[in-house]
This record gives C-alpha cells, sequence and structure tokens, in this order.
C-alpha cells in the first residue's frame, strides 16, 4: 500500500502504463503521480502540450500519449522525481529507461550499475547508456524488456576499493582516477594526493602503489621509482629541532 | 654533535651482530634502536632456529637476543634505546629522535640495519580493525602478554606466517586457515607439518577476497586462484573471524640508504628496492655498510653473519686491520646458509643484485 510503505502497488503502476501499442512506437514518459498535491511544473513545462493543463493546481497529471515524444524535459521539472522516459523500441531485447538521478558520484557511460526496484532492491544489473548533466542529472540506462515495469533507480555497485594508503585515507578507486589522469609515477600521484607523507612515511603504501601503476599500465613493477625520500623518516615535533644544541 | 667511528643503525639481529664485531676491534660504537627493547624481531621469536652453531642454532629467538647483548657489553659500545634514526645528509651527518630529543651524529662509517616493514595487499575490506599484520599480532602475543584474537586466518605460509600461526596455537587462539596465494608452501615444511598436526588447513593456490564485518571483523572470504593468480569465481568459501592476518612478506626499510644516495637495485627476491652492495656489506657510497633485513630479506642466521660483516668490513675501512680468515669466515657461514635448495630464491636475488 503506498500509504504505508511508499512503494505504489502493481495494480497502481499498471494504471499508469501506455498501451503496448503506444510503447512500440517509440519512448514516453510515465508519470507516476498517485496522490493530488498542490504543484504543476510537468504539465506548464511540456514543449508539446502533452499533459493537460491543470485545472486544479491538485489535479493528477494526465498524459496525451499522441502527443508524448518522450522529450524528457518533464522529468527535470518534475519536484517529487515521479517521471521517467521509457523507450521500448531501443532494441529488439532491451528497453531504455531514462530516470532522475540526484545522487554524487554520477555513473560513467558505460558503467554496470545496479538497477532497484520501486522498494530499493536489486532486481538487475543495467548499463549506463547515456548521462544527461541536467538539474537534476538524467541518467538512461539499458535493461531486459521484460523488467520494465519493475525497475525504477539505481545504484552504483557496491565499493570494491581496497585501502591503499592509510594515513591519508587513498583507495584503490582513487589512486586509479589519478592514473586515469596521466599521473603515472609515485611522486606525482604523492604530490596531488598526500600518498606516502603521513606517518607511515610511505613504508606502507610505496609497494602497494608501485604495484597498483604496473598492474594498471602493464608495466613491470621495476619500472617505477618510489617517491624522493627526503630527511626525515619519521615526523618530529618543531620544537625538538628548535631546542637543539650543540 | 656525536663523534662516533662508526654508527649503527637498528639493534636487531644484524645491528648488534655489527656493533660487536666493530666494538671488539676497539672502535667506538653507537647504536641506535628504536624501540625501548633491543634485540629487533629476535625478542618475540619463541621458537627454535635453524642454522648451525656459529648462528645458536637451537635456541629460541629471545635467547638469541640476549647472547647478542652480551656481546656488545663494551665501553666504547653505546647502545640507544628509544632512539629513531631520522635522516642521512650530504655532509655526513646523521640525525635522529633520542626520546623527545634531536641528536646530531657525525660517524666515521655507517652500518644500516633498520629491518624491514611488513607488506600489505588489497582487499575490499583490509582497514577493518581485525586485519593486522603478522609481526603486530606476534608482538601483542609474544612481547605484551595479550591473546590478540579469538579465531584467525593467517594469509600467508611463508616462515611469518606458519610461525606465527603455531604461535597463536600456542597462546590458545584457534587458527581457522593459513591461505597461500603460491602454489607451494613458502616457509620451511617442518613450520607447516607442526600446524597440520594441530588440525589447521593449509591452502595453497588460495587468497583472500575480500574481510567483512560491521564494526570489526566478522568474516573472511578466500577463494581459489588460478596460474594468473586471478580468483575462480564459486570457489568462495566464507570463513568466520576476528583476526586477519597478513604474512605476505616484508619490505626491505631502506630510507636512510635512499637519503644518502646509495645505488638501490630492484630485487624481487630479496624484497624489493635493496642497496647494491659488494660481496663484504659495502654499499656504493662509501663508508656507509647495510646488514640484515634493509640489505634483502632473509633469515636471522643470515643477519647476523652479514651483521658482523658489516661491523669488520667497516672496521677495516675505518683503518683497522682485520686479517683475511675473519672475512673469509663470514663468508663461508653465509654460502652454507644460503646452500641447498631453499636458498635457491636468496641466491638468484643476490645474482641480479652485484651484476
Amino acid at each position: 500500500m503506498l500509504e504505508k510503505t511508499g512503494v505504489p502497488t502493481p495494480e497502481q503502476v499498471d494504471s499508469i502504463f501506455p498501451t503496448e501499442e503506444r510503447l512500440s512506437q517509440g519512448p514516453i514518459a510515465i508519470i507516476e503521480c498517485f496522490q493530488p498535491i498542490p504543484c504543476d511544473p510537468c504539465a506548464t513545462s511540456c514543449p508539446q502540450g502533452a499533459i493537460a493543463p491543470f485545472m486544479d493546481i491538485n489535479d493528477l497529471p494526465i498524459i496525451n500519449n499522441k502527443k508524448c515524444n518522450g522529450c524528457g524535459i518533464c522529468i527535470m521539472k518534475c519536484p517529487g522525481l515521479a517521471i521517467i522516459v521509457l523507450d521500448m523500441t531501443y532494441s529488439e531485447t532491451q528497453a531504455l529507461i531514462r530516470l532522475p538521478y540526484e545522487f554524487s558520484p554520477l555513473p560513467q557511460i558505460g558503467e554496470i550499475v545496479l538497477a532497484l526496484d520501486r522498494s530499493g532492491a536489486k532486481v538487475a544489473e543495467a548499463e549506463v547508456i547515456r548521462v544527461t548533466k541536467g538539474k537534476p542529472p538524467i541518467i538512461s540506462i539499458a535493461v531486459d524488456k521484460a523488467l520494465v515495469k519493475t525497475l525504477r533507480n539505481i545504484r552504483p555497485q557496491p565499493s570494491e576499493a581496497a585501502i591503499l594508503c592509510r594515513c591519508s585515507d587513498l583507495n584503490t578507486d582513487d589512486i586509479r582516477e589519478f592514473i586515469a589522469q596521466g599521473h603515472t609515477t609515485v611522486d606525482a600521484i604523492k604530490r596531488l594526493s598526500r600518498l606516502g607523507m603521513g606517518p607511515c612515511q610511505g613504508r606502507t603504501c610505496t609497494p602497494l602503489i608501485i604495484r597498483e601503476l604496473a598492474t594498471v599500465l602493464s608495466k613491470p613493477v621495476e619500472s617505477f621509482q618510489p617517491g624522493t625520500y627526503r630527511p626525515v623518516v619519521k615526523s618530529i615535533k618543531l620544537g625538538e629541532l628548535a631546542e637543539y644544541t650543540e | 654533535m656525536i663523534y662516533t667511528d662508526l654508527l649503527v643503525v637498528g639493534a636487531g639481529p644484524a645491528g648488534l651482530s655489527a656493533a660487536a664485531a666493530a666494538g671488539t676491534q676497539g672502535l667506538d660504537v653507537l647504536v641506535l634502536e628504536r624501540s625501548h627493547q633491543p634485540g629487533g624481531q629476535l625478542v618475540k621469536q619463541t621458537h627454535m632456529f635453524f642454522g648451525s652453531k656459529e648462528q645458536y642454532a637451537a635456541y629460541r629467538g629471545f635467547e638469541i637476543a640476549d647472547f647478542l647483548l652480551d656481546m656488545i657489553k663494551m665501553p666504547n659500545v653505546k647502545l640507544q634505546l628509544n632512539a629513531t634514526a631520522l635522516a642521512a645528509y650530504d655532509d655526513g651527518i646523521w640525525t635522529a629522535q633520542v626520546g623527545e630529543k634531536y641528536i646530531k651524529v657525525k660517524p666515521r662509517a655507517v652500518v644500516v640495519a633498520a629491518g624491514a616493514n611488513e607488506r600489505n595487499i588489497l582487499f575490499p575490506g583490509n582497514d577493518l580493525p581485525g586485519v593486522y599484520g603478522a609481526g603486530a599480532v606476534q608482538t601483542l602475543m609474544n612481547q605484551y602478554g595479550v591473546r590478540p584474537a579469538k579465531r584467525v586466518v593467517m594469509l600467508g605460509a611463508g616462515n611469518i606466517g606458519l610461525i606465527v600461526s603455531y604461535q597463536l596455537l600456542q597462546a590458545g587462539v584457534e587458527v581457522a586457515a593459513v591461505v597461500e596465494a603460491s602454489p607451494n608452501i613458502g616457509g620451511y615444511l617442518v613450520h607447516a607439518s607442526k600446524l597440520r598436526r594441530m588440525g589447521v588447513p593449509i591452502l595453497t593456490s588460495h587468497t583472500v577476497k575480500r574481510a567483512d564485518g560491521n564494526e570489526t571483523l566478522e568474516s573472511v572470504t578466500t577463494w581459489a586462484i588460478d596460474e594468473k593468480w586471478q580468483g575462480i569465481p564459486s570457489t568462495e568459501v566464507i570463513w568466520s573471524a576476528d583476526t586477519l592476518c597478513i604474512a605476505v612478506g616484508l619490505s626491505p626499510l631502506c630510507e636512510l640508504l635512499w637519503q644518502a644516495g646509495c645505488k638501490m637495485v630492484f630485487v624481487p627476491e630479496l624484497g624489493g628496492y635493496v642497496p647494491y652492495r659488494d660481496g663484504n656489506m659495502a654499499t656504493s657510497i662509501e663508508g656507509i655498510y647495510a646488514a640484515g633485513d634493509a640489505a634483502g630479506v632473509e633469515e636471522a642466521s643470515v643477519a647476523m653473519v652479514g651483521g658482523k660483516l658489516a661491523g669488520l668490513s667497516a672496521a677495516r675501512y675505518l683503518g683497522v686491520d682485520i686479517p683475511d680468515e675473519s672475512i673469509l669466515d663470514c663468508h663461508k657461514q653465509l654460502e652454507a646458509l644460503r646452500s641447498g635448495p631453499a636458498g635457491a630464491k636468496i641466491r638468484a636475488g643476490l645474482g641480479k643484485l652485484t651484476h
């Protein structure tokens, strides 16, 4: 029950889903707006006039399936993030779902994300096809056609990152990003990230960063030098230096 | 400024042996030791050592530390505890932090015997409390008398992984499994057999996939790996454990040698970057010698002989007449310790070092 759980029932979802025939003709917006609340940006923003003007600001939106061309403007205008665009003509086996996504970081094109149902449960994996950096950003995912009524959200895969530099709290994802940006020496990554500049002074992380560079760049480990070693090998208080007398 | 003939960095088996050798020749020696207790890793070694009688075979590590400490009891050798060597400067001055005081040392020669650092590996959850270096577990258990865990998964079947697993059993800790990525057990097989007799499985060609737990470690997932060291899906086993010990090898602690400008060579068989050195432990910088794990990770027996050799070489460099036989005796001992199939890897590494 939507009122108790926040999850619309399958019957409610069915009630707002376009016909098979309409779906076979191309992309279309689907609006999951089941409660009359005072809100009308979907109707006022539609360039096609596909959402009938509201008589009362509490009206529920009604889509004219013939006029809607699935442009997706309304996705960005809906304060309730209640609108998706579904394109069943995307490919033979897959449909494209465009949905609003307000979490950082945004997924990357080509990334495989978890596809979630309306209760947030993982149902499948989906490939990110497009990332539109609007307000809010809109993510297009390709999904199995059989799941289009079920899938309604995405989430990144749980991080498989491992801590590489404890002192400066850098994990393998952080390091791979630096390498992807073209920083391919221990010293370059050290200067950007403070890797190896904490209490351990590189003792733990230097062999790990060298191995990571070698793995990512497919080069032998011995082609990487450790960072430049400078005095002192551990941090000491400036006062101890200042108090030094011959 | 402290002036001394020989500065020795580290009071482990190598450093103490170097100090004893040079001190016996009448040189002024200053030994800097980071810990409050001398002996390095020896003090937490409760097992009997291998080697022969020159390296105190069949004695336990902590007993050997006492023998070595007796050998440096002479007025011209000073052991400074709680002293971390900090830096080596171009003008030949070395600095250290003693307690909370900064000191400068101007030695005529130096033996760097700083030891090694435990390696780590990358897997999700590697920062959970309960994931330890095996050395830390050994320190808690054997040096401070703390039972560090209830149930342990050990990663690494080299000598450290095998020995610490056995000592955990002795301390009343359950060892769920020893996991080793290599196809073969790396440590001495007699150590492995001791564990197997206690019912501990050793899984070769396996590694840790991930560590999980809410606040602290609760489970360790291991899996089999193929010949390219890649995990094989659906071979996962989940072990409940409150501690995961990482014993995947050591990296020589060479920062001071890098700073001093010594030529460094990458030799995986010796633990990574190690100082180039000649057969008498002299680095590429005149008057600077390296010994023990800092010169390449090997057994404590080798560290003691190598330390002695470094101490004698430094003494000779400082003008003391050292008979060739003393040097040759060290060479002979080292050769014997590295001979045989167990020393093949080390020999290969040394071959790369001196080319």
